[in-house]
């Protein structure tokens, strides 16, 4: 009895250990070596790829990407998924740019403006879906297009003309680095980096697996899955308000309605091969991270071989078939054992 | 549950309310004109000439200029101006549009076609119930139109291009494009005139690579800076869509090349004109689009009163000046494209 006793917490510490994954697992370690692979080949094949000059702009240009892949990711191992980032995108956008041509505020109350419409917007994505039990697919369709109608009816019918530099902080030219890193890209390492840790060690980060993994069984369990699912949807919503100024201060100084379109595919891409699972319940950030990367790296790598634009297409659509496939035989070998 | 799915019910509800009352009031008020059954010429009275306009896609800057510019060729020249276009660019909902305008009977008819092809028969059926029937910004060729009112040549826009950007490179170098969707006929076509006209004109000058960055600013400066990389001694950019001019120029200011890269694109005044004060971007062509639109209402007017294309005397507005009508392809031409550059984009408002 007394030795049971004493040896009670012992267990528990090694199983809550086993149940956690590996620090870096599989999929990742893929990811890194292919982007060491094609970097060391860029950097012999171009002249200038591995240069800060091209490097500098490229890791610009992935931060909005993986800034909302974090929030994507959530939602994603929840066994949901969003395409209304690009809705949310446009109406954060238009409305910021708006209020920077017109008035004189501040940079941080410009990205507090963007942070609160997109987290407004995440939640009604997120009350619809967590209390109207209708698939995610749907509803983010559904509102998508409302957003779409909405971020139009801020544009009315002209594009906004003479955005201040006032966004520079997180663009590609000078003001935008510090000591040649991106604060761009910085601010979406720090994303990645609390989201990690979130989703490894605290207990809602733990829920969110078990939802997508199974969420009637999630519920039994006692897991308040209405709220955190809402939280999810309003964290999408609320980082890409804040992708939303990186898009605004990498962009011109006309801000047209073709912002934030196609974004939501981007990041769903960036997402998948990174390794997170499209059924639910197994997904990283840090892959997330890299999958961003790695797209943009083909995609800029194609154009620095001067090799035709549309093979970056079929590279990017060769990856998400890769990843996918390889995640289906593990869900299957999986289901076998 | 029961609950729950009732809450559902009127959310559904609420947002298809939502959707139909958006798609009201997006219809309703930028083509306030476009009541069925106003027949009735608006203010001068004398001249009962109903002209309608079908752009291919209503709600954005470009066909909201040429609207302007129509509008007020129907307050100047007395006539009704009807506009209505398709929320999408979606040739089946412009052909209902079409289909509406014959019915209500209208003098003239101006179709900018999203399918050329498609829209010849409903241009035919147009022209058996006794409409007169053009094309404007874009042509249907293979139609019964009676004329396409061009906002300037292929030739002009591509050769322009070429002109004003090595004029800033000194008439030699390496250049590259950044077009933007890879199929588009008018893209191409100008591209087509650079690369001739290039090789013909300039001897020392090289095009030394065409990329396709969709309708996407972001991904047309991402582009632009990757050409600046891989090609150092690159010192020309275009930019072939009104997405990609300003995208160029931006990658150009960003990398701190202004002066050693030059620009030139085919780029809205308003949305160029901080480049062209930096000198980011050398030049902007284009045209002047409330004066296509202008133009168009003339043309409609001739048209409903059996009037001389090729007599543009009564046209007084300045940036008419140069229109030509070529009778034997039925091609009226607002003349040789716009050269906006820091001096003069401010003076339009799109």
């Amino acid at each position: 009895m007394t030795t049971v006793s004493h040896d009670a917490p012992a267990p528990q510490a090694v199983s809550m250990r086993r149940i956690l994954p590996p620090v870096v697992t599989g999929q990742e370690i893929v990811l890194l070596a292919v982007l060491a692979v094609l970097w060391v080949l860029l950097g012999i094949f171009t002249p200038a790829f591995l240069t800060p000059g091209s490097i500098g702009p490229l890791l610009v240009q992935v931060a909005p990407i993986a800034l909302i892949g974090v929030g994507m990711t959530f939602v994603i191992i929840t066994a949901g998924i969003d395409v209304s980032v690009a809705g949310m995108i446009m109406v954060s956008a238009v409305v910021t740019a708006r209020v920077l041509v017109g008035y004189d505020v501040p940079a941080i109350a410009a990205v507090a403006l963007a942070i609160v419409i997109g987290a407004a917007l995440g939640a009604i994505n997120g009350v619809l879906i967590a209390y109207g039990r209708v698939h995610p697919i749907i509803i983010t369709f559904g509102t998508s297009n409302l957003f779409l109608w909405l971020g139009l009816r801020v544009f009315d019918s002209s594009t906004v003309n003479g955005i201040p530099g006032t966004l520079e902080f997180f663009g590609r030219g000078a003001a935008g680095s510090t000591l040649g890193v991106p604060h761009s890209f910085a601010i979406a390492v720090v994303a990645v980096a609390v989201a990690w840790w979130f989703l490894r060690y605290a207990k809602a980060g733990r829920n969110l697996y078990a939802i997508g993994g199974n969420q009637h069984a999630a519920r039994l369990a006692g897991i308040k899955v209405q709220p955190r699912l809402v939280w999810v949807y309003l964290t999408t919503g609320a980082l890409a308000g804040l992708a939303a100024c990186m898009i605004i201060a990498t962009g011109t100084s006309t801000l047209d309605q073709s912002v934030g379109a196609g974004k939501e595919l981007q990041v769903i891409a960036a997402v998948v091969i990174g390794g997170t699972s499209i059924l639910g319940g197994r997904g990283s950030v840090v892959g997330t991270l890299l999958g961003a990367i790695l797209v943009q790296t083909v995609v800029s790598g194609v154009t620095q071989l001067g090799w035709p634009t549309q093979l970056g297409f079929l590279f990017v659509g060769i990856f998400i078939l890769i990843a996918v496939g390889t995640d289906l035989i593990r869900e299957r070998a999986r289901r076998r054992a | 549950m029961k609950i729950s799915r009732k809450i559902t019910g009127a959310l559904a509800l609420s947002a298809a309310a939502a959707v139909v009352l958006a798609g009201c009031t997006s219809r309703n008020e930028p083509g306030q004109s476009a009541a069925p059954g106003a027949s009735e010429g608006a203010g001068a009275g004398a001249e009962d000439i109903t002209i309608a306009f079908v752009p291919k896609l209503q709600g954005i800057p470009y066909f909201e200029a040429m609207n302007t510019g129509g509008q007020q060729a129907a307050e100047e020249l007395g006539f009704e101006w009807l506009y209505q276009g398709p929320t999408t660019a979606d040739a089946a909902a412009q052909a209902d549009i079409v289909r509406s305008f014959i019915q209500q009977g209208v003098d003239v008819l101006f179709v900018a076609p999203n399918d050329p092809n498609s829209m010849a028969p409903l241009l035919e059926e147009a022209q058996a119930a006794g409409i007169h029937v053009a094309t404007t910004d874009t042509d249907a060729p293979d139609s019964v139109r009676e004329v396409f009112v061009s906002q300037a040549s292929v030739e002009g826009i591509g050769q322009q291009l070429t002109d004003s950007l090595l004029e800033a490179m000194g008439g030699s170098g390496k250049y590259a494009i950044v077009s933007c969707g890879e199929t588009a006929a008018n893209l191409n076509a100008w591209i087509e005139v650079q690369e001739e006209y290039t090789a013909s004109e300039y001897p020392d000058a090289e095009i030394v690579d065409i990329v396709y960055a969709g309708e996407d600013q972001a991904m047309a400066t991402q582009m632009a800076t990757d050409l600046m990389n891989s090609h150092p001694d690159l010192t020309g950019l275009v930019g072939e869509c009104t997405s990609s001019a300003p995208g160029v120029a931006q990658a150009v200011e960003d990398a701190d090349r202004i002066g050693e890269v030059f620009t030139v694109g085919l780029g809205t005044p308003q949305s160029m004109l901080p480049y062209l004060e930096s000198g980011a971007s050398s030049a902007s062509i284009l045209w002047d689009v409330e004066a296509l639109g202008y133009l168009t209402g003339w043309a409609g007017v001739q048209l409903a009163n059996e009037g001389d294309l090729g007599d543009t005397s009564s046209l007084e507005n300045e940036a008419l000046s140069e229109v030509e009508y070529d009778e034997e392809t039925g091609v009226l031409l607002l003349g040789p494209p716009t050269v906006f550059t820091a001096e003069n984009a401010g003076d339009y408002d799109y």
